[in-house]
């Protein structure tokens, strides 16, 4: 593991270098603020530590791993909001008033790419109901028929448009008049009846641009605000990549309207949990230039799976000839069970990962109000 | 083996049916027994006709003779199918009552929302043209509802739309043909289908020129049975019969030589079973695979639609009642030919359920506003709109909420549940409910972007000018109002309608119909609550919040079921989540009273802005009093009986606000000016939380105490400022001689009116805003003043020498002393603003 390399030559973070300066710059520092380093280097050691698990443990990019990923950044919220609290004193005086204000406008932003990942777990559960039935017309217990296969395909063909990438799709905006759906017709026609979900926010939003503003003015604290703030401005630092981070990770696996993850991410090393969460990004970027996953609508391992089970599926299903060969069959029955299995880990792993995502939405909302409750 | 299992129905269905019967026959009603007699005096007409008994699905009973051998070779089977073949048989001989139809048309073995002949009652007009031909011959027929039908009970019409039920609902058991018509002109000739025993007693009326056909089926194959029937029947020779084979050849293209000459279904010997279902099979698919083929929509026609449906019940119920003979090699080949043919024909049906649900839609789109006034956007085009107008079926008035749109006719919906039940049965829910939901989502999408509802993120809400914004929200509040008190419960009525009797996929597809709308209204309020929380924005909130609140009702019942409770619970949080902003914005009115600075001091001690904006203010909100009640208890959790945790907040803020006033008072380098600054401010407040409901709030104490306080700030305005030239006045009788006392009297005289110019020099500019007040401290500084003074003169002019010269040095006389008195606190052209 790449992240566990880096662990033992950054021995000392970023902050206690800092620290040193402050404490040497005002010998006035009293116990108190040794209380306090403990405290800021402990939340560093933390999001270190949760994003060196993220790492090591499961399946980057499924469903499975962001979840986790989600509960780690509702983990590092917590501290923060700790931090804040226990430091609310100071937060109210510059340039902490400044730093965190920035910070909480800033996690609005990441509201909207919650929406918008709302709405493409909405648009995978479309494409469930459609590998719902290409999997009960081909049910296994059954023996199949041209009907079935008809059926099957059908689903097939609407769930490969379904999931071609939004920019193509956008194409065929609906109009959004009543007295002009007849010209929608031949469209819907065209489309093999698949009617995509339109999106909560308007056309125009874009999880791309949206993760840019996320970014944008994103800077490692400057040393004189490092020392003014006694180190805060170093956690307030931390929380917005942490966030920009898992955003852009949300963005990267579900299909949402103009995804894009050019943004420009980068931890200097000297903060501990830089390595780790640079390994991820990384590797995420990696992925997302994979061939087979270009041109995809999300990353999500399992729209993956579910691409390739269907394609696979469309293929065998063009191949078959009737009367069916056994093994034929015997192949149809195996896709179908291994579209069943994909099937079935969505079925059971979206809606708690939903509700996830809603927490995480309201947890920063409510972060925030808390904040702006305290500085009245 | 097929007929069998239909004997097999119409025993059971007379076994059901003959309580009923016997309660409805011994009726007492002389309508329900006249139209009765009538209608067996038409029966026993038809008696002299020869009956023939076309048993629901068998075409081969058609042909008498063919039947009876049919029946005799069968007859070695069983003992217990003989007698009832038996029974079939003299049924067939003797011709039937009109109550023995009815018997043997058991209606109730129908499910209730089919109309019977014993239940069928006048419905609302059906909104689909009437059917003026026959489905058969394609010739005209009279409409029921174009003929006056006298003494037959309203309780016996089956209404125009009973036409769209499937035939078979509507079958009877013979065929009647009179022998005399068929020699007419063809044009005089009339194949029709008999609705219901109505349509008999019509016909009974000119049968002379009319060709009663009571048929089971639409089915060409029925039809040409029929024709060859009527041929034989009447064709007292071979070329006779042929003869007229060939008239019906030129009448139709279905009549062909080669299909009327058809032989007979080949006798199956051994093999039986298989043969049969083949057999039905292969009638099956010929009829399924025209309508597959079709590139007409099928739901065009209703008789199409019926027949289609029809087609479809028997393949189920042929698959089911074979299914367990499906390990046998040759019926499990059939079986699954038979899931072949149902598979195309439901791909066929749910393309005609879109197109049912989208055209269906399209003939009743909602296009009206709310607000005339207000600009739709641009995707109006307003000559569709005119030409529309007509079919507009909602009202207008947006006070009513209680309306409920139909979106699609009845007729369509009853179509779109003939639709469902079948898709539901052959394993198509998924898709139906897909189909279903997709379609109707776009509906409300559409009708939301008619409300002139954006989709917006939090962030364009954010940036937003917060006038636009108040636009929004009065757009977003009409558009929840109509989504969650017409829109949706529109949608669950045609969901429940389209579904009936299928909960679950009923919920389902309600849930996928509303929840982007209802996503994208709660993320609008949500925005809102997460949005700014500057003081002004308050009003807009609460409105916010009110809709909300006064929604939870509707959120509560519409979204009852279990796929909806995600949409109801997000609900509730946006809810109280507006609470919490409304309660932010306290906050930050707090702030913003709490950091006001200080800066430059009001000129003349009048009033402050924030005094004025904060009253005002507050005066404002608490027209919302019974809301914010709410708002603050929420905030506790625990509701609490009397408003406290509101007037906590208000007697808070009222507190911030008079220290803050107090910390502004300091500004003036003279202490009078502050208290009269005091004095001004503690007046207006008192005045604007007296009349309104701050004033019920706070409490009549709170009123007298902020009262006594102004009162000490006017006292201590007058100390002071005035209590020293008071004290001038006053004559020290202890003072040393007469000479002394001039003396000092004349001194005080002096600095007395130096003060006196001064104090009103300076004291006429500063401004007493309310004139009641001024007036008040007027007459009280005079009373104060001017019988001192009157007395100091007095003594001071009879004091000898001095008093001789006093004149030079009494400055003001008692008047002119009230009347500078009289002139105080006008204050200055910039100050009294």
């Amino acid at each position: 593991m790449p992240a566990t390399d880096f662990q033992g030559t950054f021995g000392r973070s970023f902050l206690s270098f800092r620290r040193d300066q402050v404490d040497s710059n005002t010998p006035a520092a009293g116990s108190s603020s040794h209380s306090m380093e403990a405290e800021l280097d402990s939340f560093q050691r933390q999001v270190a530590e949760k994003f060196t698990d993220l790492n090591a443990s499961g399946e980057l990019l499924s469903l499975e791993w962001i979840g986790k990923l989600l509960d780690s950044f509702l983990c590092c919220q917590e501290e923060f909001r700790a931090i804040v609290f226990n430091h609310r004193s100071q937060i109210s005086t510059s340039p902490m008033n400044r730093l965190i204000s920035e910070y909480f406008e800033r996690s609005i932003k990441a509201l909207d790419v919650c929406n918008a990942i709302r709405d493409g777990i909405e648009q995978i559960r479309q494409w469930q109901k459609l590998s719902d039935i290409v999997i009960s017309a081909l049910d296994s217990r059954r023996t199949v028929g041209e009907g079935q296969l008809r059926r099957a395909k059908k689903a097939l063909v609407d769930l490969a448009i379904g999931m071609l990438d939004e920019k193509e799709t956008s194409l065929a905006h609906r109009n959004r008049s009543f007295g002009r759906v007849k010209d929608s017709h031949s469209h819907h026609r065209s489309m093999g009846h698949f009617r995509s979900l339109s999106w909560s926010v308007s056309r125009s939003w874009s999880a791309s641009k949206q993760l840019q503003a996320l970014a944008s003015n994103l800077n490692t604290p400057r040393q004189n605000d490092v020392v003014a703030s006694n180190g805060l401005a170093v956690p307030v630092y931390t929380m917005a990549s942490v966030l920009l981070f898992v955003m852009w990770v949300l963005v990267a696996a579900f299909p949402c309207q103009d995804r894009g993850l050019q943004v420009n991410f980068f931890v200097p090393r000297q903060f501990q949990w830089a390595a780790p969460v640079m390994s991820l990004h990384d590797k995420i970027v990696e992925e997302s230039k994979r061939r087979d996953r270009k041109n995809c609508c999300g990353l999500l391992k399992e729209i993956g799976r579910i691409e390739k089970s269907s394609r696979v599926m469309n293929e065998l299903i063009d191949s078959i000839h009737f009367p069916m060969s056994e093994e034929k069959e015997i192949e149809v029955k195996q896709r179908v069970e291994e579209l069943v299995e994909v099937h079935e880990a969505l079925k059971n792993g979206l809606d708690p990962f939903e509700r996830k995502v809603r927490e995480v939405f309201h947890r920063i909302v409510r972060s925030r109000t808390e904040n702006l409750d305290s500085l009245c | 083996m097929e007929e069998e299992m239909a004997n097999r129905r119409v025993s059971s269905r007379t076994r059901k049916v003959a309580s009923k019967m016997a309660a409805a026959l011994t009726s007492t009603d002389n309508r329900t027994q006249a139209a009765i007699a009538r209608l067996e005096a038409l029966e026993n007409d038809n008696g002299a006709v020869e009956v023939v008994d076309l048993n629901d699905d068998e075409e081969a009973s058609l042909d008498e003779d063919d039947d009876l051998g049919y029946v005799q070779k069968k007859q070695h089977k069983g003992s217990k199918r003989k007698t009832r073949q038996a029974k079939a048989l003299e049924a067939r001989k003797a011709p039937k009552s009109f109550t023995e139809l009815l018997q043997e048309a058991n209606s109730e073995s129908l499910p209730s929302h089919v109309p019977t002949y014993l239940k069928a009652a006048v419905g609302p007009p059906s909104s689909s043209s009437r059917r003026h031909f026959c489905t058969v011959c394609g010739s005209t027929t009279i409409s029921i509802s174009d003929i006056a039908l006298p003494s037959i009970p309203q309780s016996y019409f089956i209404k125009p739309a009973g036409l769209h039920l499937p035939p078979t609902r509507l079958k009877t058991k013979f065929l009647s043909i009179h022998p005399v018509s068929f020699f007419l002109p063809w044009n005089f000739l009339r194949l029709r289908f008999l609705a219901s025993p109505v349509d008999l007693a019509l016909t009974q009326e000119d049968k002379e020129n009319s060709l009663l056909l009571h048929m089971a089926e639409n089915g060409e194959e029925k039809l040409l049975a029929v024709a060859r029937h009527i041929a034989k029947t009447l064709g007292h020779n071979e070329s006779m019969a042929d003869d007229i084979l060939q008239i019906f050849s030129t009448f139709d293209g279905r009549f062909s030589r080669e299909k009327l000459s058809e032989d007979q279904q080949p006798s199956d010997d051994g093999s039986g079973g298989v043969a049969a279902l083949e057999r039905a099979l292969n009638s099956l698919d010929s009829q399924i695979s025209r309508f597959v083929a079709s590139d007409q929509p099928i739901w065009s026609d209703p008789a199409d639609s019926a027949a289609f449906l029809d087609a479809i019940d028997e393949l189920v119920n042929l698959t089911r009642e074979w299914s367990h003979a499906s390990s046998e090699k040759p019926i499990g080949a059939c079986l699954s030919r038979a899931d072949d043919m149902m598979q195309q024909a439901m791909f066929r049906i749910e393309e005609e359920f879109r197109s049912l649900m989208d055209h269906g839609a399209e003939s009743f789109p909602v296009s009206h506003r709310f607000d005339e006034s207000e600009e739709e956007d641009d995707e109006v085009d307003d000559g569709e709109e005119d030409c529309d107008d007509s079919q507009i079926p909602v009202a207008q008035p947006l006070t009513d909420y209680d309306l409920i749109i139909d979106a699609l006719s009845s007729a369509t919906i009853n179509d779109l549940h003939e639709i469902t039940k079948r898709m539901l049965a052959a394993g198509f829910g998924k898709s139906c409910s897909h189909v279903y939901s997709g379609s109707r989502r776009e509906f409300l999408e559409e009708s939301m972007s008619r409300l002139g509802l954006q989709k917006l993120s939090i962030e364009d809400v954010h940036k937003m000018q917060w006038q636009e914004l108040e636009d929004e929200i009065d757009r977003w509040i009409k558009a929840a109002n109509v989504a969650l008190r017409i829109l949706f419960p529109s949608e669950r009525r045609l969901c429940d309608r389209v579904f009936f009797g299928f909960s679950s996929a009923a919920d389902l597809s309600f849930m996928e119909v509303c929840r982007g709308s209802t996503i994208q209204l709660l993320n609008f309020a949500d925005a809102v609550a997460i949005g700014s929380r500057s003081p002004e924005r308050l009003f807009k909130v609460l409105d916010v919040f009110e809709t909300m609140r006064d929604l939870m009702v509707e959120f509560e019942s519409v979204f009852s079921d279990q796929f909806c409770v995600v949409l109801r619970n997000e609900a509730v949080t946006i809810w109280k989540r507006l609470g919490e902003a409304v309660r932010g914005i306290f906050m930050e009115l707090e702030n913003l009273i709490r950091r006001d600075p200080a800066k430059a001091a009001v000129p003349g001690g009048g009033l402050h802005p924030i005094t004025r904006y904060v009253m005002n203010y507050l005066r404002a909100a608490c027209r919302s009093r019974q809301t914010l009640e709410q708002v603050f208890e929420e905030s506790n959790g625990v509701p609490s009986k009397d408003s406290t945790l509101l007037t906590v907040q208000m007697s808070w803020i009222m507190e911030l606000l008079e220290s803050n006033l107090e910390v502004k008072s300091k500004v003036y380098k003279d202490p009078a000016l502050s208290y009269v600054f005091l004095m001004n401010n503690g007046r207006y407040i008192v005045q604007k939380v007296r009349d309104g409901e701050l004033g019920v709030l706070l409490g009549e104490d709170w009123i007298r105490k902020h009262n006594a306080k102004v009162k000490q700030y006017q006292m201590s305005y007058q100390r002071s400022s005035w209590n020293k030239m008071i004290g001038l006045l006053k004559v020290d009788n202890a003072a040393v001689g007469m000479n002394g006392l001039g003396k000092a009297m004349k001194e005080k005289l002096k600095e007395f009116n130096m003060q006196f110019d001064e104090v009103c020099k300076a004291h006429s500019t500063w401004v007493v805003f309310d004139e009641q007040m001024r007036e008040e401290l007027r007459t009280s500084l005079a009373r104060l003043l001017l019988p001192a003074y009157g007395n100091f003169i007095a003594r001071f002019q009879n004091l000898g020498d001095i008093g001789k010269n006093a004149d030079r040095y009494i400055k003001y006389g008692v008047e002119d002393i009230e009347a500078r008195v009289n002139d105080l606190f006008k204050g200055t052209s910039t100050a009294r603003k």
